[in-house]
């Protein structure tokens, strides 16, 4: 795509590449749409200021928003096994492969993400090891809220005490678990100022060449030209420390 | 200078002692000290006026029950049975092989059902009393999953929805308030239940106890301690397991643990994880120039 800069000669080009496809999308915002409903209702248990909403026909009502919203959260995940199955199987493989990057980037994520820099950024496939846990965790959410959530739902009078407790407890682990990452995933996709391009990718499908080369190296150059870039930056930086 | 609370209160005593009969009216309602009912055992007769009482008081309606030939009707608490004789079979020593029991919220000094309620509908007031407020609850249920002794019953309008409401007995707290005896006692023929000071009830059942021991051995008196002390303090003439109530009632691990340990948990966690980011916004906002920014 190139756009004509207004009043001049000048242009710029961008290239897209494809990320996401449009079920893919789709299916993210309704995931969002029923996860936001959830935690909103859920997280009124765990702060006392809030209970008049959970008090009466409003508790009542929250209860029943909090059930129809678990129907679509559920849903999404068996929907995209039914249209997209290939594709569902290709990312559950690239969430669950993980390499000798992965604790290299998580070292480097807290000066990369709070202080900007940069350098000291392995190279990443087309989901960073970050996005790689939280897709990991969603779905490892996903099935336990799936298992107790349905047990609370229809089977709260067959359940023995001891049993009806262990998922509550298991429900709520699992919600602290994903609400936390949750906040953590709503600011660098939307709110992080280097990040700026999620939020398009999630909109559009597409990310900009640039953004590729920096942010996912492996995606966009393959494996082995990664590394060698990789190993050579290494290198250099080993030159500059022993040179000063 | 009287404040508004003293005022409803006397206001309500001078209500009850001029509506009521006198006799029935308790001087325990004026101060908030735990309030307790005693049931005496070997008093009961097993008429179930109590239940009928309970139903009439409280507005309770009819639960069908399935005929089996035995003395209980209904066969256990229900959303309009908040209590009920109960007949088990032990042989004692004085001809009888069966014993009567009146079961129903034991009110406890620690209730569970009150700690793991979200919604403050059920809650533990200053004089004892487990209260029930029906317009509070939200049909959550947790309630029924952590009672020791099994009692709040749900009405479940739909469970696809989820629309339910708690239901148990609640002492009679709109009598109890105005320093009335709950109905099921006021009703009892045989004297066997009584209602007042927990203090005062403890005293008296532990004079029926010396008394009862020589002819009943295996007497003893069920309440005074476990659960932070019942509110249903019961002299009984046989054990505990003889009755269906659990020998050493305590408060569910469970309840314990979500309560004390996950929700605090969660409130920390959220609130760092909120904090952390906002932080960690303003920082790397003044770290990164957006023109190099790919």
């Amino acid at each position: 795509m190139s756009v004509q800069l207004r009043g001049t000669d000048a242009g710029i080009s961008i290239r897209w590449i494809p990320k996401y496809t449009t079920l893919e999308r789709v299916l993210h915002w309704v995931h969002t749409a029923a996860f936001i409903p959830l935690s909103v209702t859920g997280f009124i248990i765990y702060a006392s200021w809030l209970m008049p909403l959970a008090q009466g026909s409003a508790g009542e009502s929250l209860r029943l928003i909090h059930r129809i919203s678990a129907v679509f959260f559920g849903g999404v995940p068996i929907v995209y096994a039914l249209l997209a199955p290939r594709r569902m199987v290709m990312n559950m493989k690239e969430f669950l492969t993980f390499s000798r990057y992965d604790t290299l980037w998580l070292k480097g994520a807290f000066p990369y993400y709070v202080l900007g820099k940069h350098e000291d950024m392995p190279p990443q496939p087309r989901f960073n090891t970050g996005e790689r846990l939280t897709a990991v965790v969603m779905v490892v959410g996903t099935i336990v809220f799936g298992i107790t959530g349905l047990s609370m739902w229809f089977l709260r009078g067959m359940m023995p005490d001891w049993l009806y407790q262990a998922m509550v407890i298991v429900h709520d682990l699992m919600f602290i678990v994903t609400f936390a990452m949750f906040i953590v995933h709503f600011y660098l996709a939307v709110v992080h100022p280097m990040m700026w391009q999620s939020l398009v990718s999630m909109r559009y499908g597409v990310v900009s060449e640039s953004y590729a080369r920096e942010h996912h190296t492996m995606w966009y150059y393959g494996e082995q030209r990664a590394t060698e870039l990789w190993e050579a930056h290494q290198k250099q930086a080993n030159k500059k420390a022993g040179a000063s | 200078m009287m404040d508004r609370r003293k005022f409803l209160k006397m206001s309500a005593a001078g209500l009850g002692a001029l509506t009521l009969d006198g006799a029935a009216v308790l001087p325990a309602f004026a101060q908030e000290s735990r309030l307790a009912m005693f049931y005496d055992n070997a008093k009961c007769i097993g008429c179930k006026a109590c239940q009928m009482a309970c139903k009439q008081w409280n507005k309770l309606g009819p639960v069908s029950t399935d005929p089996q030939g035995v003395y209980e009707s209904p066969e256990g608490l229900a959303p309009d049975a908040w209590t009920l004789i109960k007949l088990a079979n032990y042989p004692l020593n004085d001809n009888r092989d069966y014993l009567f029991i009146k079961v129903g919220c034991m009110h406890c000094g620690d209730p569970a059902c009150a700690a793991v309620c979200p919604t403050d509908a059920l809650l533990k007031l200053p004089n004892g009393v487990v209260r029930v407020d029906q317009n509070l609850c939200n049909g959550c249920g947790y309630c029924s999953k952590v009672c020791p002794f099994h009692i709040p019953q749900m009405r479940v309008a739909s469970e696809l929805s989820g629309e339910a409401k708690t239901s148990k007995c609640t002492f009679c707290q709109d009598r109890v308030v105005q320093g009335l005896r709950p109905y099921c006692v006021q009703s009892c023929p045989a004297d066997a239940l009584d209602w007042g000071d927990r203090e005062a009830m403890l005293t008296k059942a532990k004079g029926r106890l010396e008394a009862l021991k020589p002819d009943y051995p295996q007497a003893n008196l069920y309440g005074e301690n476990v659960l932070g002390g019942l509110g249903r303090l019961y002299l009984l003439l046989a054990p505990p397991e003889a009755y269906g109530l659990p020998q050493d009632p305590a408060f569910p691990f469970g309840a314990t643990l979500w309560q004390k340990v996950v929700k605090p948990v969660g409130q920390v966690a959220f609130g760092a994880t909120a904090l952390g980011i906002l932080a960690a916004f303003f920082i790397v906002r003044g770290k990164v120039h957006m023109e190099e920014v790919e």
